[in-house]
Protein backbone atom coordinates (compact mmCIF):
# COMPACT_ATOMS: atom_id res chain seq x y z
CA UNK A 1 0.00 0.00 0.00
CA UNK A 2 1.32 3.18 -0.92
CA UNK A 3 1.61 5.89 2.02
CA UNK A 4 0.57 8.68 -0.38
CA UNK A 5 -2.21 10.53 -0.72
CA UNK A 6 -2.60 10.52 -4.08
CA UNK A 7 -5.74 9.15 -5.78
CA UNK A 8 -4.89 7.23 -8.42
CA UNK A 9 -6.79 8.65 -12.00
CA UNK A 10 -10.28 8.21 -13.27
CA UNK A 11 -9.26 4.67 -16.17
CA UNK A 12 -9.54 6.31 -19.45
CA UNK A 13 -11.19 4.38 -22.17
CA UNK A 14 -9.43 1.43 -23.50
CA UNK A 15 -9.86 2.66 -27.54
CA UNK A 16 -10.78 -0.02 -30.00
CA UNK A 17 -10.39 0.30 -33.71
CA UNK A 18 -13.76 1.06 -34.19
CA UNK A 19 -14.19 3.58 -31.28
CA UNK A 20 -11.14 6.09 -32.08
CA UNK A 21 -13.81 8.07 -34.53
CA UNK A 22 -15.98 8.47 -31.31
CA UNK A 23 -13.50 9.64 -29.12
CA UNK A 24 -11.99 11.54 -31.75
CA UNK A 25 -15.21 13.22 -32.17
CA UNK A 26 -16.16 13.47 -28.52
CA UNK A 27 -12.80 15.59 -28.49
CA UNK A 28 -14.85 18.02 -31.24
CA UNK A 29 -17.99 18.55 -28.57
CA UNK A 30 -19.79 16.01 -31.28
CA UNK A 31 -21.83 13.12 -29.79
CA UNK A 32 -21.34 10.32 -32.50
CA UNK A 33 -23.17 6.78 -32.74
CA UNK A 34 -23.15 4.80 -35.69
CA UNK A 35 -25.78 3.63 -38.62
CA UNK A 36 -25.85 0.89 -40.37
CA UNK A 37 -26.29 1.62 -44.49
CA UNK A 38 -27.56 -1.37 -45.16
CA UNK A 39 -30.79 -2.22 -42.71
CA UNK A 40 -30.76 1.11 -40.91
CA UNK A 41 -30.26 0.81 -37.46
CA UNK A 42 -28.71 3.08 -35.48
CA UNK A 43 -26.12 1.43 -33.07
CA UNK A 44 -24.37 2.44 -30.10
CA UNK A 45 -21.85 1.39 -28.73
CA UNK A 46 -19.42 0.93 -31.62
CA UNK A 47 -19.37 -2.22 -33.31
CA UNK A 48 -17.20 -4.20 -36.03
CA UNK A 49 -20.24 -5.34 -37.84
CA UNK A 50 -23.75 -4.31 -37.53
CA UNK A 51 -24.65 -6.68 -34.60
CA UNK A 52 -28.58 -6.83 -36.72
CA UNK A 53 -27.40 -7.36 -40.26
CA UNK A 54 -23.89 -8.44 -39.96
CA UNK A 55 -22.91 -5.83 -42.78
CA UNK A 56 -19.81 -3.79 -42.61
CA UNK A 57 -21.37 -0.78 -44.61
CA UNK A 58 -21.17 1.18 -41.21
CA UNK A 59 -21.20 5.16 -40.98
CA UNK A 60 -21.52 7.73 -38.14
CA UNK A 61 -24.46 9.89 -37.62
CA UNK A 62 -24.30 12.92 -34.99
CA UNK A 63 -26.83 12.58 -32.51
CA UNK A 64 -29.13 14.92 -31.00
CA UNK A 65 -27.57 13.95 -27.38
CA UNK A 66 -30.89 14.18 -25.76
CA UNK A 67 -32.42 11.62 -24.39
CA UNK A 68 -33.92 10.50 -20.88
CA UNK A 69 -32.43 8.33 -17.95
CA UNK A 70 -33.01 4.91 -18.19
CA UNK A 71 -31.96 3.82 -14.45
CA UNK A 72 -28.92 5.55 -12.44
CA UNK A 73 -27.01 5.46 -8.80
CA UNK A 74 -25.31 8.10 -6.70
CA UNK A 75 -21.82 6.19 -5.76
CA UNK A 76 -21.50 7.72 -2.00
CA UNK A 77 -18.87 5.10 -0.87
CA UNK A 78 -16.67 2.20 -1.60
CA UNK A 79 -15.71 3.52 -5.40
CA UNK A 80 -13.16 2.00 -7.64
CA UNK A 81 -9.57 3.84 -7.02
CA UNK A 82 -9.67 5.88 -9.92
CA UNK A 83 -13.24 6.99 -8.82
CA UNK A 84 -12.80 8.27 -4.67
CA UNK A 85 -11.95 11.46 -5.48
CA UNK A 86 -15.18 11.83 -7.90
CA UNK A 87 -17.46 11.21 -4.86
CA UNK A 88 -20.32 11.86 -4.90
CA UNK A 89 -20.77 10.70 -8.52
CA UNK A 90 -24.02 9.21 -10.20
CA UNK A 91 -23.57 6.60 -13.08
CA UNK A 92 -26.64 6.71 -15.30
CA UNK A 93 -27.83 4.67 -18.10
CA UNK A 94 -29.14 7.01 -21.00
CA UNK A 95 -31.60 6.53 -23.74
CA UNK A 96 -30.90 8.82 -26.66
CA UNK A 97 -33.70 10.19 -28.60
CA UNK A 98 -32.18 7.91 -31.37
CA UNK A 99 -33.36 4.37 -29.62
CA UNK A 100 -29.21 3.46 -28.14
CA UNK A 101 -28.66 2.99 -24.89
CA UNK A 102 -25.61 4.40 -23.37
CA UNK A 103 -23.36 4.36 -19.93
CA UNK A 104 -22.74 7.77 -18.73
CA UNK A 105 -22.57 10.33 -15.48
CA UNK A 106 -25.22 12.71 -14.89
CA UNK A 107 -23.68 15.86 -14.03
CA UNK A 108 -24.41 19.51 -13.11
CA UNK A 109 -27.02 19.16 -10.52
CA UNK A 110 -28.03 18.20 -6.75
CA UNK A 111 -28.37 13.87 -7.30
CA UNK A 112 -31.37 14.22 -4.84
CA UNK A 113 -33.35 15.94 -7.64
CA UNK A 114 -32.68 12.94 -10.36
CA UNK A 115 -35.49 10.93 -11.17
CA UNK A 116 -36.15 7.62 -13.70
CA UNK A 117 -37.16 8.99 -17.05
CA UNK A 118 -35.90 12.53 -16.63
CA UNK A 119 -34.52 14.20 -19.86
CA UNK A 120 -30.73 15.20 -20.27
CA UNK A 121 -28.75 16.73 -22.69
CA UNK A 122 -25.11 15.78 -23.77
CA UNK A 123 -22.38 17.76 -22.22
CA UNK A 124 -18.80 17.39 -23.24
CA UNK A 125 -15.74 17.38 -19.65
CA UNK A 126 -12.11 16.69 -20.49
CA UNK A 127 -11.09 13.73 -18.28
CA UNK A 128 -6.99 13.26 -18.74
CA UNK A 129 -6.71 12.89 -21.97
CA UNK A 130 -10.10 12.15 -23.57
CA UNK A 131 -13.44 14.25 -23.58
CA UNK A 132 -16.18 12.39 -22.24
CA UNK A 133 -19.33 12.88 -22.82
CA UNK A 134 -21.78 13.24 -20.13
CA UNK A 135 -25.54 14.22 -19.39
CA UNK A 136 -27.14 17.33 -17.76
CA UNK A 137 -30.83 18.17 -17.10
CA UNK A 138 -32.12 19.10 -20.54
CA UNK A 139 -33.07 23.03 -20.06
CA UNK A 140 -36.46 23.48 -19.31
CA UNK A 141 -38.04 25.48 -22.35
CA UNK B 1 -35.33 -28.54 -25.37
CA UNK B 2 -32.46 -31.03 -23.85
CA UNK B 3 -32.42 -35.50 -23.96
CA UNK B 4 -30.78 -34.77 -20.13
CA UNK B 5 -34.48 -34.81 -18.36
CA UNK B 6 -34.19 -38.21 -16.35
CA UNK B 7 -30.71 -39.69 -17.56
CA UNK B 8 -28.19 -37.82 -15.34
CA UNK B 9 -27.96 -37.55 -11.66
CA UNK B 10 -25.78 -35.94 -9.26
CA UNK B 11 -24.53 -38.87 -6.72
CA UNK B 12 -22.10 -36.86 -4.49
CA UNK B 13 -21.19 -33.54 -3.00
CA UNK B 14 -18.66 -31.68 -0.85
CA UNK B 15 -18.19 -28.33 0.52
CA UNK B 16 -15.80 -26.43 2.91
CA UNK B 17 -17.21 -23.46 4.82
CA UNK B 18 -17.25 -20.31 3.38
CA UNK B 19 -15.41 -16.88 4.80
CA UNK B 20 -12.27 -15.79 5.82
CA UNK B 21 -9.55 -18.35 5.96
CA UNK B 22 -6.15 -16.85 5.92
CA UNK B 23 -4.47 -20.53 6.14
CA UNK B 24 -6.46 -22.27 3.74
CA UNK B 25 -4.55 -22.31 0.24
CA UNK B 26 -6.90 -22.42 -2.61
CA UNK B 27 -6.03 -25.99 -3.65
CA UNK B 28 -6.72 -27.13 -0.30
CA UNK B 29 -10.29 -26.15 -0.82
CA UNK B 30 -10.49 -27.97 -4.15
CA UNK B 31 -8.57 -31.19 -2.76
CA UNK B 32 -10.77 -31.35 0.22
CA UNK B 33 -14.28 -30.54 -0.98
CA UNK B 34 -13.48 -32.88 -4.20
CA UNK B 35 -12.47 -35.88 -1.67
CA UNK B 36 -15.60 -35.39 0.53
CA UNK B 37 -17.75 -35.55 -2.49
CA UNK B 38 -16.30 -38.69 -3.86
CA UNK B 39 -16.66 -40.32 -0.58
CA UNK B 40 -20.39 -38.97 -0.34
CA UNK B 41 -20.96 -40.69 -4.38
CA UNK B 42 -19.57 -44.02 -3.00
CA UNK B 43 -17.00 -44.44 -5.95
CA UNK B 44 -13.41 -45.34 -6.54
CA UNK B 45 -11.18 -42.25 -6.97
CA UNK B 46 -10.19 -43.90 -10.13
CA UNK B 47 -13.40 -43.99 -11.52
CA UNK B 48 -13.56 -40.38 -12.24
CA UNK B 49 -12.64 -39.99 -16.12
CA UNK B 50 -13.51 -36.51 -16.49
CA UNK B 51 -12.73 -33.65 -14.10
CA UNK B 52 -13.96 -29.71 -15.08
CA UNK B 53 -12.63 -27.41 -12.84
CA UNK B 54 -14.64 -23.99 -12.67
CA UNK B 55 -12.85 -20.95 -13.09
CA UNK B 56 -11.17 -18.55 -10.43
CA UNK B 57 -11.04 -14.76 -10.55
CA UNK B 58 -8.60 -14.08 -7.46
CA UNK B 59 -4.93 -15.30 -9.17
CA UNK B 60 -4.15 -15.68 -12.62
CA UNK B 61 -1.61 -18.00 -11.99
CA UNK B 62 -3.87 -20.77 -10.10
CA UNK B 63 -6.07 -20.28 -12.37
CA UNK B 64 -3.55 -21.93 -14.98
CA UNK B 65 -2.97 -24.82 -12.44
CA UNK B 66 -6.53 -25.93 -12.98
CA UNK B 67 -6.55 -25.15 -16.70
CA UNK B 68 -3.35 -27.54 -17.01
CA UNK B 69 -4.77 -30.51 -14.53
CA UNK B 70 -3.29 -29.57 -11.32
CA UNK B 71 -6.24 -30.94 -9.73
CA UNK B 72 -5.64 -34.16 -11.45
CA UNK B 73 -2.36 -34.44 -10.51
CA UNK B 74 -3.44 -33.67 -6.60
CA UNK B 75 -5.97 -36.27 -6.19
CA UNK B 76 -4.05 -38.85 -7.40
CA UNK B 77 -6.81 -39.96 -10.33
CA UNK B 78 -5.22 -42.15 -13.38
CA UNK B 79 -8.22 -42.60 -15.48
CA UNK B 80 -8.66 -39.43 -16.49
CA UNK B 81 -9.61 -38.52 -19.77
CA UNK B 82 -10.07 -34.93 -20.00
CA UNK B 83 -9.56 -32.13 -17.53
CA UNK B 84 -11.48 -29.32 -19.05
CA UNK B 85 -12.29 -25.80 -17.55
CA UNK B 86 -16.03 -24.69 -17.89
CA UNK B 87 -16.52 -21.15 -16.48
CA UNK B 88 -19.03 -18.32 -16.88
CA UNK B 89 -18.82 -16.39 -14.15
CA UNK B 90 -21.59 -16.87 -11.54
CA UNK B 91 -23.55 -19.03 -14.02
CA UNK B 92 -20.48 -21.67 -13.79
CA UNK B 93 -22.52 -23.95 -12.05
CA UNK B 94 -25.15 -24.38 -15.13
CA UNK B 95 -22.75 -24.73 -17.29
CA UNK B 96 -20.70 -27.20 -15.71
CA UNK B 97 -23.85 -29.13 -15.08
CA UNK B 98 -25.17 -29.35 -18.31
CA UNK B 99 -21.46 -30.03 -19.59
CA UNK B 100 -20.94 -32.72 -17.48
CA UNK B 101 -24.21 -34.01 -17.95
CA UNK B 102 -23.81 -34.25 -21.61
CA UNK B 103 -20.23 -35.90 -21.50
CA UNK B 104 -22.09 -38.22 -19.39
CA UNK B 105 -24.73 -38.56 -21.39
CA UNK B 106 -23.22 -39.25 -24.95
CA UNK B 107 -20.95 -41.56 -23.26
CA UNK B 108 -17.96 -39.68 -23.47
CA UNK B 109 -17.67 -39.67 -19.44
CA UNK B 110 -18.95 -41.79 -17.07
CA UNK B 111 -18.02 -39.70 -13.45
CA UNK B 112 -17.24 -36.01 -13.77
CA UNK B 113 -16.26 -34.46 -10.93
CA UNK B 114 -16.75 -30.71 -11.30
CA UNK B 115 -15.17 -28.70 -8.65
CA UNK B 116 -14.94 -24.74 -7.39
CA UNK B 117 -12.36 -23.15 -5.19
CA UNK B 118 -11.46 -19.43 -4.68
CA UNK B 119 -9.78 -16.91 -2.35
CA UNK B 120 -11.87 -13.91 -2.81
CA UNK B 121 -11.81 -13.23 1.03
CA UNK B 122 -8.33 -13.35 1.90
CA UNK B 123 -6.18 -13.79 -1.28
CA UNK B 124 -6.99 -10.41 -2.00
CA UNK B 125 -6.58 -6.93 -0.06
CA UNK B 126 -10.34 -4.84 0.04
CA UNK B 127 -9.56 -2.21 -2.45
CA UNK B 128 -8.22 -5.06 -4.46
CA UNK B 129 -11.55 -6.72 -4.42
CA UNK B 130 -13.57 -3.77 -4.89
CA UNK B 131 -10.99 -3.02 -8.31
CA UNK B 132 -10.95 -6.43 -9.27
CA UNK B 133 -15.09 -6.01 -9.24
CA UNK B 134 -14.73 -2.60 -11.30
CA UNK B 135 -13.43 -4.07 -14.14
CA UNK B 136 -14.19 -7.65 -14.29
CA UNK B 137 -16.81 -8.55 -16.99
CA UNK B 138 -17.19 -4.36 -16.90
CA UNK B 139 -16.93 -3.08 -20.78
CA UNK B 140 -13.01 -1.36 -20.48
CA UNK B 141 -14.37 0.97 -23.56
CA UNK B 142 -17.68 1.86 -22.63
CA UNK B 143 -18.54 1.90 -18.97
CA UNK B 144 -15.31 1.23 -16.99
CA UNK B 145 -14.65 5.13 -17.63
CA UNK B 146 -17.79 5.96 -16.37
CA UNK B 147 -17.16 4.66 -12.69
CA UNK B 148 -19.42 1.73 -13.46
CA UNK B 149 -18.79 -1.16 -10.49
CA UNK B 150 -21.00 -3.87 -8.96
CA UNK B 151 -22.66 -1.89 -6.57
CA UNK B 152 -23.74 0.27 -9.21
CA UNK B 153 -24.84 -2.12 -11.83
CA UNK B 154 -27.17 -3.22 -8.53
CA UNK B 155 -28.16 0.21 -8.07
CA UNK B 156 -29.23 0.58 -11.64
CA UNK B 157 -31.13 -2.24 -11.15
CA UNK B 158 -32.79 -1.81 -8.01
CA UNK B 159 -33.44 1.60 -8.98
CA UNK B 160 -35.36 1.23 -12.35
CA UNK B 161 -37.22 -1.85 -10.48
CA UNK B 162 -38.38 0.17 -8.00
CA UNK B 163 -39.28 2.99 -9.98
CA UNK B 164 -41.21 0.50 -12.30
CA UNK B 165 -43.21 -1.40 -9.20
CA UNK B 166 -43.31 0.41 -6.23
CA UNK B 167 -41.50 -1.54 -4.29
CA UNK B 168 -39.94 -0.13 -1.47
CA UNK B 169 -36.18 -0.36 0.17
CA UNK B 170 -38.02 -2.19 3.27
CA UNK B 171 -39.25 -4.48 0.67
CA UNK B 172 -36.20 -5.39 -1.30
CA UNK B 173 -34.16 -5.42 2.06
CA UNK B 174 -36.13 -8.26 3.36
CA UNK B 175 -34.24 -10.52 1.15
CA UNK B 176 -31.64 -9.96 2.79
CA UNK B 177 -33.34 -11.19 6.69
CA UNK B 178 -34.84 -13.73 4.67
CA UNK B 179 -31.66 -15.28 3.34
CA UNK B 180 -30.08 -14.84 7.00
CA UNK B 181 -32.81 -16.37 8.37
CA UNK B 182 -31.68 -19.55 6.84
CA UNK B 183 -27.72 -19.05 7.20
CA UNK B 184 -28.39 -19.19 10.83
CA UNK B 185 -28.86 -22.73 10.80
CA UNK B 186 -26.17 -23.42 7.83
CA UNK B 187 -22.93 -24.18 9.54
CA UNK B 188 -20.73 -23.17 6.06
CA UNK B 189 -21.89 -19.82 6.14
CA UNK B 190 -19.91 -16.58 6.93
CA UNK B 191 -22.31 -14.87 8.57
CA UNK B 192 -24.95 -16.47 10.99
CA UNK B 193 -26.52 -13.76 13.73
CA UNK B 194 -29.72 -12.72 13.10
CA UNK B 195 -30.62 -9.67 11.14
CA UNK B 196 -33.04 -7.19 10.90
CA UNK B 197 -34.45 -4.82 8.28
CA UNK B 198 -33.30 -1.35 10.52
CA UNK B 199 -29.60 -3.18 10.99
CA UNK B 200 -29.63 -3.15 7.02
CA UNK B 201 -30.78 0.56 6.43
CA UNK B 202 -28.42 1.89 8.74
CA UNK B 203 -25.85 0.16 7.16
CA UNK B 204 -23.48 2.69 5.29
CA UNK B 205 -24.66 3.84 1.22
CA UNK B 206 -22.67 2.54 -1.48
CA UNK B 207 -24.22 3.23 -4.64
CA UNK B 208 -27.97 4.66 -4.03
CA UNK B 209 -30.17 2.62 -3.19
CA UNK B 210 -27.51 -0.04 -1.98
CA UNK B 211 -26.44 0.01 1.40
CA UNK B 212 -23.07 -1.86 2.85
CA UNK B 213 -25.35 -4.56 3.94
CA UNK B 214 -27.37 -5.28 1.19
CA UNK B 215 -24.15 -5.86 -0.55
CA UNK B 216 -21.66 -9.56 -0.71
CA UNK B 217 -18.96 -10.22 1.19
CA UNK B 218 -15.96 -11.48 -0.40
CA UNK B 219 -15.22 -15.04 0.63
CA UNK B 220 -13.00 -18.10 0.38
CA UNK B 221 -14.89 -20.92 -0.52
CA UNK B 222 -15.13 -24.31 -2.23
CA UNK B 223 -17.16 -27.09 -3.66
CA UNK B 224 -17.46 -29.68 -5.45
CA UNK B 225 -20.04 -32.25 -7.22
CA UNK B 226 -20.04 -35.52 -9.11
CA UNK B 227 -22.59 -36.27 -11.92
CA UNK B 228 -23.11 -39.59 -13.57
CA UNK B 229 -25.84 -41.37 -15.35
CA UNK B 230 -29.14 -42.08 -14.12
CA UNK B 231 -28.73 -45.57 -14.11
CA UNK B 232 -25.25 -45.50 -12.74
CA UNK B 233 -26.84 -43.77 -10.12
CA UNK B 234 -28.65 -46.67 -8.77
CA UNK B 235 -25.80 -48.75 -7.80
CA UNK B 236 -24.62 -46.08 -5.77
CA UNK B 237 -26.85 -44.39 -3.82
CA UNK B 238 -30.37 -44.31 -2.58
CA UNK B 239 -30.46 -40.56 -3.17
CA UNK B 240 -29.76 -39.22 -6.66
CA UNK B 241 -30.73 -35.98 -7.74
CA UNK B 242 -32.05 -36.30 -11.43
CA UNK B 243 -31.72 -33.32 -13.59
CA UNK B 244 -35.40 -32.79 -14.64
CA UNK B 245 -35.32 -29.61 -16.58
CA UNK B 246 -32.90 -26.67 -18.09
CA UNK B 247 -33.12 -23.60 -19.83
CA UNK B 248 -31.04 -20.14 -20.23
CA UNK B 249 -30.87 -16.83 -22.18
CA UNK B 250 -28.16 -14.77 -22.35
CA UNK B 251 -29.18 -11.11 -22.65
CA UNK B 252 -26.30 -8.76 -22.60
CA UNK B 253 -22.72 -8.31 -21.77
CA UNK B 254 -22.57 -4.35 -21.14
CA UNK B 255 -25.85 -3.77 -18.37
CA UNK B 256 -26.36 -0.07 -20.01
CA UNK B 257 -27.11 -2.34 -23.69
CA UNK B 258 -29.95 -4.42 -21.97
CA UNK B 259 -33.43 -3.20 -22.97
CA UNK B 260 -34.88 -4.34 -19.66
CA UNK B 261 -32.74 -4.38 -17.11
CA UNK B 262 -36.07 -5.12 -14.51
CA UNK B 263 -36.21 -8.77 -16.25
CA UNK B 264 -33.29 -10.38 -17.96
CA UNK B 265 -34.27 -13.66 -19.40
CA UNK B 266 -35.53 -15.82 -16.20
CA UNK B 267 -39.10 -15.87 -17.69
CA UNK B 268 -37.80 -17.69 -20.90
CA UNK B 269 -35.72 -19.58 -19.25
CA UNK B 270 -37.85 -21.10 -16.79
CA UNK B 271 -40.28 -21.90 -19.66
CA UNK B 272 -37.79 -23.98 -21.11
CA UNK B 273 -36.59 -25.92 -17.67
CA UNK B 274 -40.13 -26.31 -16.49
CA UNK B 275 -41.66 -27.89 -20.08
CA UNK B 276 -38.57 -30.12 -20.26
CA UNK B 277 -39.32 -31.18 -16.61
CA UNK B 278 -43.38 -31.16 -17.04
CA UNK B 279 -43.54 -29.33 -14.04
CA UNK B 280 -44.73 -25.70 -12.89
CA UNK B 281 -43.51 -23.02 -9.93
CA UNK B 282 -46.28 -24.87 -7.74
CA UNK B 283 -45.08 -28.35 -8.32
CA UNK B 284 -41.35 -26.83 -6.76
CA UNK B 285 -40.56 -27.96 -3.16
CA UNK B 286 -37.22 -25.14 -2.84
CA UNK B 287 -36.09 -22.18 -4.82
CA UNK B 288 -32.70 -21.75 -4.70
CA UNK B 289 -32.36 -18.48 -6.10
CA UNK B 290 -29.02 -16.54 -6.75
CA UNK B 291 -29.22 -13.59 -5.76
CA UNK B 292 -25.42 -11.97 -4.90
CA UNK B 293 -27.53 -8.36 -4.39
CA UNK B 294 -31.72 -8.76 -2.59
CA UNK B 295 -33.34 -7.20 -6.13
CA UNK B 296 -31.82 -10.00 -8.19
CA UNK B 297 -33.31 -12.72 -6.11
CA UNK B 298 -36.96 -10.85 -6.23
CA UNK B 299 -36.98 -10.75 -10.18
CA UNK B 300 -35.69 -14.23 -10.58
CA UNK B 301 -38.70 -15.08 -8.67
CA UNK B 302 -41.23 -13.01 -10.22
CA UNK B 303 -39.80 -13.87 -13.86
CA UNK B 304 -40.40 -17.33 -13.14
CA UNK B 305 -43.99 -17.43 -11.96
CA UNK B 306 -43.85 -17.58 -8.40
CA UNK B 307 -44.70 -14.38 -7.45
CA UNK B 308 -46.68 -11.67 -9.43
CA UNK B 309 -44.55 -8.50 -10.70
CA UNK B 310 -43.93 -6.41 -8.28
CA UNK B 311 -45.32 -8.56 -5.29
CA UNK B 312 -41.71 -10.13 -4.51
CA UNK B 313 -40.30 -7.73 -2.45
CA UNK B 314 -43.47 -8.04 0.37
CA UNK B 315 -43.59 -12.04 -0.65
CA UNK B 316 -39.79 -12.40 1.03
CA UNK B 317 -41.07 -9.03 3.85
CA UNK B 318 -44.36 -11.55 5.17
CA UNK B 319 -41.61 -14.53 5.54
CA UNK B 320 -43.06 -16.69 3.31
CA UNK B 321 -39.59 -17.53 1.82
CA UNK B 322 -38.01 -18.35 5.50
CA UNK B 323 -37.97 -21.75 7.07
CA UNK B 324 -40.98 -22.93 7.51
CA UNK B 325 -42.96 -21.02 4.85
CA UNK B 326 -44.69 -21.73 1.82
CA UNK B 327 -41.84 -21.57 -0.34
CA UNK B 328 -38.19 -22.00 1.31
CA UNK B 329 -36.03 -19.63 -1.09
CA UNK B 330 -32.11 -20.09 -0.86
CA UNK B 331 -31.97 -22.27 1.57
CA UNK B 332 -28.04 -21.75 2.44
CA UNK B 333 -28.18 -18.23 2.71
CA UNK B 334 -27.16 -17.30 -0.53
CA UNK B 335 -24.18 -14.62 -1.24
CA UNK B 336 -25.28 -12.10 0.84
CA UNK B 337 -24.62 -14.57 4.41
CA UNK B 338 -22.56 -17.42 3.03
CA UNK B 339 -20.67 -15.25 1.44
CA UNK B 340 -19.35 -14.32 -2.51
CA UNK B 341 -16.93 -16.98 -4.00
CA UNK B 342 -16.96 -15.37 -7.43
CA UNK B 343 -18.03 -18.29 -9.72
CA UNK B 344 -19.29 -20.22 -6.59
CA UNK B 345 -21.83 -18.45 -5.67
CA UNK B 346 -24.29 -20.81 -8.20
CA UNK B 347 -22.16 -23.04 -7.42
CA UNK B 348 -22.86 -23.38 -3.38
CA UNK B 349 -26.55 -22.90 -4.15
CA UNK B 350 -26.89 -25.70 -6.61
CA UNK B 351 -24.67 -27.75 -4.18
CA UNK B 352 -27.49 -26.62 -1.68
CA UNK B 353 -30.27 -27.81 -3.92
CA UNK B 354 -28.73 -31.47 -4.43
CA UNK B 355 -28.28 -31.62 -0.62
CA UNK B 356 -31.88 -30.49 0.08
CA UNK B 357 -32.92 -33.23 -2.27
CA UNK B 358 -30.60 -36.00 -1.00
CA UNK B 359 -32.19 -35.24 2.58
CA UNK B 360 -28.33 -34.18 4.00
CA UNK B 361 -29.53 -30.21 5.38
CA UNK B 362 -29.78 -31.23 8.88
CA UNK B 363 -31.36 -28.29 10.72
CA UNK B 364 -32.39 -26.34 7.91
CA UNK B 365 -33.98 -29.55 5.79
CA UNK B 366 -36.98 -28.56 3.91
CA UNK B 367 -39.38 -31.45 5.15
CA UNK B 368 -40.10 -33.91 2.04
CA UNK B 369 -38.70 -32.24 -0.35
CA UNK B 370 -38.83 -33.59 -3.89
CA UNK B 371 -38.62 -30.56 -6.71
CA UNK B 372 -36.09 -27.55 -6.60
CA UNK B 373 -35.72 -24.42 -8.95
CA UNK B 374 -31.63 -23.51 -8.75
CA UNK B 375 -30.83 -20.45 -10.84
CA UNK B 376 -27.66 -18.81 -11.38
CA UNK B 377 -26.10 -15.85 -13.20
CA UNK B 378 -22.86 -14.62 -14.46
CA UNK B 379 -21.01 -11.31 -14.87
CA UNK B 380 -23.24 -8.32 -14.77
CA UNK B 381 -26.42 -10.98 -14.85
CA UNK B 382 -25.35 -11.52 -18.50
CA UNK B 383 -27.55 -14.78 -18.55
CA UNK B 384 -30.93 -15.84 -16.27
CA UNK B 385 -29.92 -20.10 -16.08
CA UNK B 386 -32.44 -22.16 -14.51
CA UNK B 387 -31.99 -25.78 -13.74
CA UNK B 388 -35.62 -28.38 -12.32
CA UNK B 389 -33.80 -30.80 -10.01
CA UNK B 390 -35.62 -33.25 -8.25
CA UNK B 391 -35.63 -36.71 -6.18
CA UNK B 392 -38.10 -38.59 -8.20
CA UNK B 393 -38.14 -38.32 -12.11
CA UNK B 394 -41.12 -36.16 -12.91
ZN1 LIG C 1 -27.33 -3.60 -40.31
Amino acid sequence: MTQSDEKPNRPEPEVSRVGAPFWEAAGNKKLLIQHCKACNENIFYPRIRCPKCHREELDWIEASGKGVIYSYSVVLNNAPSGFLADMPYVVAIVRLEEGVQMLSNIVDCDPDTIHCDMPVEVVFREVGKFTLPLFRPAEQI
Amino acid sequence: MSRLKGNIAVVGIGEVPTGRYPERDCMDGCVTSAVQAIADAGIDKNEIDCVVPCGTVFSGAYNSDLVTSRVVEELGLSRVHNNVQVFSGGASSASMLKVAGSLVQSGMARHVLCVHSEKLGTGLSGQAGIDLFALAGIHREWEVPFGQHYSTIAGLVTTRYKYETGTTDEQITAVQVSNRKWAELNPNAMFRKPLTVEEVMKSKMLATPIRAKHSNMLADGAAAFIVTSAERAKDLTETPVYVLGSGGRVTHHSLSQEADITRFGYAEAAADAFEEAGLSPKDIDIAEIYDSYPIFEIIALEEMGFVERGKGGAFFLEGRTWPGGELPTTTNGGMSSQGHTGGGGGFAILVEAVRQLMGKAEKRQVPDARFAAVTATGGTYVDAQVEILGNEIS
